[in-house]
């Protein structure tokens, strides 16, 4: 299988980034059949596509799209996830800066599907290239009437606002989105069963959509050539439907971005990205930092897909797909891992605040040849503690790739426990070294 | 060796001036801009993020006690709800005045296992500066940072609204000679970008997007 590139067909066109450009190139004709169509029957087409949110969960798009309230009672908000903050992602990035139109075309359709007058993107603030081409793409739409009042000349009217992050991987989880939006510190906020949906009562307590920037560019598409043929896409798996976009970086000769068709399998993927480099391929983090590791022997029989990636005990996540050569040291790279979630834990729930600095403290001390015998087992009795008690999926996200290190690595930290040292010790391993 | 990137202590925090030290500085531009940004949300608290990369504009890229000050007297919040914010989100510079230009270097995952503590090495050594400090002329503030999602680039620095990587030694050094010349990617500039790309063409004052 190659490359199935739907998202990022145009994406090498400059000319994509304008409107006259996007229009050549079939633009808004997923925008003009929707306005034709009932509401429900777009909802109705993002169901037969079998589309599942693009930001790292997998959740069915349609549910959410078919929860907000039918008879509208108050202002409706469509959201847009765009704080890509997933170590190993940058597809959202490259989805931003060289298709802008698709994304903006994909929440004017969501827009009008769910009776939104008003949506937000929310970019992360490092993101200034990204926030600049949709800032003109947006500016651009309301000169020719796709966005603004009366869109398209249908009676519907759709603003949409851009507003920037200012350095935070938490308001990446939705409901801290939300509080981030509202102007507070970017905590999460309860979630149901405790509190209703976001589709009932989501940002300022209103009705409100919220999706990836990758799951709102694929609308257009799923509305313009039908949800079935969307779902035709990917029919070899089990539930995993249309194209992904892999963001494959790490120990490859060829790192960017590579949209493909679900079922592709992963070690085809690896040679889209040109092969490893350096050495022989060691392990590999298919679906960003969240995600739990797998071996090379698990890279050559995974095949991409939701559940296909269960098999190897790991998951499709964001896309951030890490390949890691033999010079990897695998102790090093837990530590790493668990450095990026005690710095990003955002403090409101004890298990994720206060787990994740003892993880990092038990690692930083074996990296620094003082592991204790004992210590594999107290770094997994630590994980165990934050996975499913803490207030958001942050905690979760901290606890799989170390636990998941230590069951496929085991022998690298009980060697460098033993023998006070990585057990790794090429010289290109000692020159990556902090 | 993994300082948790935090920077400063909380005694540092600058101390918020009284009610009758108020010194408003938003120019003409900035209230402008403030005004447009108000018709964006239903809340006024909504503007709470915006108006702090305004202020951090305003205020030659330091978020002072007065520059939150200022935001939360012309937003009508409190001054500690607006601190907490402030202080919240790590691309804010609440805690003390950086230098002209802000280097952070990328040490994540993908970064780190393609060689970003040389580099972080590199221009420590170069600039005589560790995480969160500032040159003693004031040109450059070094941060290491996590994952700036454009890891196909590592190793990965990022100076204001610029992305550089791969870099390697040769290319920091005529970075940093470039930098001290240059009025572009400052940590003012940056957050006037930041600015810029919430406001619609109308509500732009003055300034367009390069
Ligand atoms: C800690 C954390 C960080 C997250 N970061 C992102 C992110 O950067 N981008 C994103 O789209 N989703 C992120 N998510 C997932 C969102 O909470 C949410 O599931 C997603 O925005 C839903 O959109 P989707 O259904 O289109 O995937 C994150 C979740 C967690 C727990
Ligand atoms: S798990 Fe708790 S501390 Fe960690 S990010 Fe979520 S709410 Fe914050
Ligand atoms: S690890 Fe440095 S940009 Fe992602």
């Amino acid at each position: 299988m190659a490359e199935y590139k739907l998202l990022l067909k145009h994406s090498d066109k400059p000319e994509f980034r304008t409107f006259s450009g996007y229009v050549a190139n079939g633009g808004y004709e997923g925008l003009k059949k929707a306005v034709e169509m009932e509401r429900q029957g777009v909802i109705d087409e993002v169901k037969a596509s079998g589309l599942r949110g693009r930001g790292g969960a997998g959740f069915p798009s349609w549910i959410k799209w078919n929860g907000l309230p039918k008879e509208k009672k108050a202002p409706h908000y469509v959201l847009c996830n765009a704080d890509e903050g997933e170590p190993g992602t940058f597809k959202d990035k490259m989805l931003m800066e060289t298709c802008p139109f698709q994304l903006i075309e994909g929440m004017t359709i969501a827009g009008y599907a769910v009776q939104a007058e008003k949506g937000f993107i929310y970019i992360r603030g490092e993101f200034i290239d990204a926030a600049k081409s949709l800032r003109r793409a947006i500016d651009e739409a309301y000169a020719n009437g796709y966005l603004g009042k009366n869109v398209l000349g249908k009676g519907f009217d759709f603003d949409l606002y851009l507003h920037l992050g200012a350095g935070s991987y938490e308001c990446g989880e939705e409901s801290a989105l939300m509080s981030s939006l509202m102007g507070e510190r970017g905590m999460p906020r309860l979630k149901f069963p405790h509190a209703p949906l976001p589709t009932v009562s989501g940002v300022w307590e209103k009705p409100t959509l919220i999706n990836n920037v990758e799951t709102y560019s694929c609308a257009p598409h799923i509305v313009a050539r039908g949800g079935e043929w969307y779902a035709s896409l990917g029919a070899s798996t089990k539930n995993s439907r249309g194209t992904k976009i892999f963001s494959v970086s790490g120990h490859v000769n060829n790192p960017g971005n590579f949209e493909i068709e679900f079922g592709t399998p992963l070690k085809e993927l690896l040679a889209m990205a040109g092969g490893v480099k350096g050495g022989a391929l060691k392990a590999c983090i298919p679906g960003g930092s969240s995600m739990p590791i797998i071996t090379a022997e698990e890279v050559d029989r995974a095949i991409i897909g939701y559940e296909e990636m269960q098999e190897v005990k790991s998951m499709v996540g964001s896309g951030g797909c890490m390949f890691f050569n033999e010079h990897t040291d695998i102790v090093m790279l837990a530590w790493r891992t668990a450095l990026f979630y005690a710095n990003e834990s955002c403090g409101k729930c004890t298990p994720c605040r206060e787990g994740t600095k003892w993880m990092l403290q038990i690692l930083e001390r074996i990296i620094e040849g003082k592991g204790k015998p004992g210590d594999i087992d107290l770094l997994k009795d630590v994980a165990g503690q934050i996975e499913g008690r803490s207030f958001c999926a942050l905690g979760d996200a901290a606890a799989w790739p170390v636990q998941g290190m230590i069951r496929q690595f085991r022998h690298e930290f009980e060697y460098y426990i033993e023998h006070g040292k990585s057990m790794v010790t090429s010289e290109r391993a000692m020159a990556l070294r902090p | 060796m993994s300082e948790l990137l935090q920077i400063g202590s909380p005694n540092e925090r600058p101390r918020p001036p009284k009610a009758d030290e108020l010194n408003l500085k938003f120019s003409d531009q900035a209230v402008k801009e403030l005004e447009g940004l108000k018709t964006h949300y239903p809340t006024l608290k909504a503007c709470i993020l915006p108006a702090l990369w305004i202020a951090q504009r305003e205020y030659g890229g330091f978020l002072s006690g007065e520059a939150i000050a200022e935001v939360a007297h012309r937003l009508k919040r409190s001054y500690a709800e607006v601190e907490g914010v402030a202080t919240f989100y790590t691309m804010y510079n609440s805690v003390h005045k950086p230098g002209k230009h802000k280097i952070e270097v990328c040490t994540c995952l993908s970064c780190h296992f393609n060689g970003a503590f040389r580099i972080r090495d590199y221009v420590t050594a170069k600039l005589g500066i560790r995480h969160g400090e500032t040159t003693e002329d004031g040109m450059f503030m070094l941060e290491e940072v996590e994952c700036l999602n454009a890891c196909d680039r590592a190793p990965l620095l990022q100076v204001g609204d610029k992305y550089h990587g791969p870099v390697d030694e040769a290319y920091i050094d005529n970075l940093l000679e470039d930098l001290r010349n240059r009025e572009e990617s400052t940590v003012v500039q940056m957050a006037d970008q930041i600015v810029q790309c919430h406001l619609e063409t109308s509500e732009r004052v003055g300034k367009v997007l390069d």
